[in-house]
């Protein structure tokens, strides 16, 4: 498959498949500099179980502070 | 606002035999997205089978329209899932989307071959394939899947570099 590369401001250098439809949109390869990719490094290293797990944790949290009584105390 | 129970639901679906597919934000974090997603989203065959099994599975948790005012006569049975298409619920486990049909992925059967089986809970379920996933969300054209999109293109160059792929 023939690719393409797209060069990011952080110096990635992203290839992309020429498929039909496959291109990446510009629009999007603006995005790709932001893209925190030492994280996404270390959710690979877990199993698809691990990573619904993570989010669990992160959404039952979230939940319970939107919940969390608010005092009006300083 | 409930915590949605992702095992939960997805269990719930499982047990009962419901054919499904994951797609949207919990599809994005099986393949390694960081962003997190608050409801469940499924494609799900309409065939009368499963809706059947649907229901089955679902009606003991309390699905109603998400955001709707309290008291409207929703019923969740099979003539109400026969009449809609995508249904955006909220339970007793926590937001559940059912989805009949995706833009640039069309229904469960379109999705099927995109599908990939993955192993979770101790059970196993269909969730989008990542190149499935990025060509759905490139058809939706949402301006706030941008940044998805950025982050589901570089998860597909990592994992090609995992698979050994070269990337020149």
């Amino acid at each position: 498959m023939s690719t393409h590369a797209v060069r990011t401001a952080r110096g990635y250098t992203v290839h992309m498949a020429n498929e039909a439809g496959s291109q990446i949109d510009p629009v999007v390869a603006a995005y790709l500099k932001d893209v925190d990719r030492t994280l996404l490094r270390e959710n690979l290293k877990l199993t698809p179980e691990e990573r619904i797990r993570k989010l669990q944790d992160f959404v039952r949290a979230a939940v319970a502070l939107r919940e969390a009584p608010r005092s009006t105390d300083r | 606002m409930t915590a949605t129970d992702f095992e939960g639901l997805l269990r719930r679906l499982v047990d009962e035999g419901v054919e499904f597919i994951i797609v949207g934000g919990v599809a994005a974090v099986v393949h390694g997205s960081a962003r997190a997603t608050f409801d469940l989203d499924v494609v799900y065959s309409r065939t009368p089978d499963n809706l059947r099994r649907l229901v089955a599975s679902l009606a003991a948790i309390r699905p109603y329209l998400r955001g709707a005012p309290p008291g409207l006569p929703f019923s969740f049975d099979i003539a109400t899932l026969q009449r809609g298409l995508n249904f955006t619920l909220t339970t007793d486990m926590g937001d559940l989307d059912l989805l009949g049909d995706i833009i640039g992925g069309g229904g469960y059967e379109d999705l099927l071959p995109f599908a990939e089986t993955i192993a979770v809970f101790g059970f196993r379920c269909r969730c989008i394939g990542l190149a499935k996933l990025i060509a759905v969300k490139r058809a939706a054209g949402r301006p706030k899947d941008n940044e998805i999109l950025a982050e589901l293109e570089t998860l597909r160059q990592e994992r090609d570099r995992l698979n050994g792929r070269s990337e020149s």
